[in-house]
């Protein structure tokens, strides 16, 4: 005889193993810090790759201007314009991938208990099934 | 204006039956426009710039998430941009690489904005993404709006200067990403957009989500206004060249999808507006109540009026002949069609019309319980 509350519940809870559950299974094995932490050392990386990226070609864009008019100030200039530019960068960035990780493991793991608490339910009408 | 709302209810009931097929046909025509439109711009690559291989692209982009069509975009764009030179593959692929770097790599649903933008350029309707967007999503989308834009530069660029792009030599190639970065980003016209585009969002953003009446309607008319008027004195200033002319008809289709937009997604009775006032110890509360306007569609009824009707006796008699039939032995009678004919009678067709009931209840509960459209 179907139990129509089971199918129900269990409709629910393989919905969401083969969507949403994928990921957020995974994000909940770390702890938020860790989390968060993994994601921003990741994106200082990132940050730094993309920062040369755009110092190269704002290089190869202005190589002209730059020919023109070098010198030692200028050079000194702009390198420290470089570096404070790339502080400025990989802080904000730090901040905003801290900021929606945190935000995200937060989300995920309330699904996941979700997730917890209707498996617990399915378990209990089972056993009471047995009985 | 009864039976818009009527047809919009219509199609709203015709989504949520066929959701899953409209959203693949909606993304399969999205990556056949994006490909035929980079193909068409930009297919220096002959193999890839095949009708049959667009196609093909389309169709299995059409079976991914719609993250893979802007994937598929960007590897299309690169193929053609090797097939002019090495320089424009270097400098297009670092582009790339940046905007996802600092942006997609956070929020990948982004990417269909940046397929749009160049899509609204090249149809000569830039000005309703900044009012689309501005409508319907968040502050984010400014930051792909942008990179849409800029792409849309960097191929205008490589269409008109391919010819000239051809050195093969370290120097040649040293030159060609130079002059590549140099007329994509001091391009005065794209700045000029990116600006216009940005405050032109900003101005739909605000507006809509303000508590006057025709808030949406103001944010469109103003933020297109805006749009038009920043473009106007950017060019101006700038002295860059502008048609006049097909910025007001970008502009009067700006306002239509705008409108259509807030028909579908933002339908309120202001005649009906309530406000109040209360307050508790620590607030005053000023609120102001808006109904959403809604026209339920009528539900067909189909009467059949020509409907065979027989006479009790006749179906009474019928029965008779047939027992007597199978009385005497007749062995000719077909069981199965008897089967059938019991099947149509009273209670065996009410039993199968409660399981059907069943399994509608719960297909409607199952539905309600999982949020599904």
């Amino acid at each position: 005889m179907l139990d129509e509350r089971k199918v129900k519940l269990m409709t629910k809870l393989a919905l969401y193993e083969q969507t949403q559950g994928k990921k957020d299974f995974k994000v909940s094995e770390y702890y938020r810090k860790d989390y968060a932490g993994m994601h921003i050392i990741f994106s200082i990386l990132w940050v730094t790759v993309g920062y040369m990226l755009l110092v190269i070609m704002a290089a190869f864009a202005g190589l002209e201007a730059l020919m023109e008019s070098l010198s030692l100030a200028l050079l000194i200039t702009l390198g420290a314009g470089i570096v404070i530019g790339y502080l400025i960068v990989v802080i904000v960035y730090a901040v905003i991938t801290g900021w929606l990780y945190n935000a995200r493991h937060k989300d995920a793991r309330q699904r996941v208990k979700k997730y917890n608490h209707n498996l617990t339910i399915l378990l209990k009408m089972y056993e009471k099934e047995k009985k | 204006m009864d039976s818009l709302f009527v047809f919009r209810g219509m199609l709203q009931d015709l989504y949520a039956k066929n959701s899953k097929v409209i959203d693949k046909a909606v993304q399969f025509v999205l990556a056949l426009v994006t490909f035929y439109l980079i193909n068409q711009n930009v297919g220096f690559m002959k193999m890839a710039a095949n009708p049959v291989v667009t196609l093909a692209l389309a169709v299995i982009c059409t079976f991914f998430p719609m993250i893979m069509t802007a994937i598929m975009a960007t590897l299309l764009i690169l193929a053609h941009m090797y097939a002019v030179s090495l320089g424009a593959l270097v400098v297009t692929a670092a582009v790339f690489l940046v905007m996802y770097i600092f942006y997609f790599r956070l929020t990948s649903k982004m990417a269909l904005v940046v397929l749009l933008t160049p899509i609204a350029f090249v149809l000569k309707i830039p000005y309703v993404i900044p009012v689309v967007f501005g409508l319907i999503a968040g502050p984010a989308a400014l930051v792909a709006i942008s990179c849409g834009t800029i792409v849309y530069y960097m191929m205008e660029y490589v269409k008109k200067a391919a010819a000239g792009m051809k050195g093969k030599d370290a120097v040649g190639l040293m030159g060609q990403v130079s002059a590549y970065l140099k007329q994509v980003f001091q391009s005065k016209e794209m700045w000029i957009f990116i600006m216009a585009c940005v405050i032109g969002f900003l101005v739909v953003y605000t507006l809509r989500r303000q508590s006057i009446n025709h808030a949406w309607k103001i944010a469109v008319i103003a933020g297109v206004v805006t749009n038009i008027v920043v473009v106007t004195a950017g060019d101006i200033s700038f002295g860059v060249a502008a048609s006049y002319a097909s910025m007001i008809l970008a502009g009067g289709a700006s306002v239509i999808i705008g409108l259509i937009l807030e028909f579908f997604f933002f339908s309120v009775d202001y005649t009906r507006s309530e406000k109040m006032q209360f307050e508790d110890d620590e607030y005053y509360y000023y609120v102001k109540a808006i109904p959403k306007l809604s026209v339920s569609t009528p539900e067909k009824t189909v009467k059949r009026i020509n409907k065979r009707q027989e006479p009790e006796n006749a179906t009474e008699v019928r029965r008779r002949n047939r027992s007597s039939e199978g009385a005497s032995g007749k062995k000719t009678v077909n069981k199965a069609r008897v089967k059938k004919s019991q099947l149509k009678r009273g209670p065996a067709a009410k039993k199968h019309d409660m399981k059907e009931i069943d399994k509608m209840l719960l297909t409607q509960s199952l539905k309600k319980d999982l949020n599904l459209k």
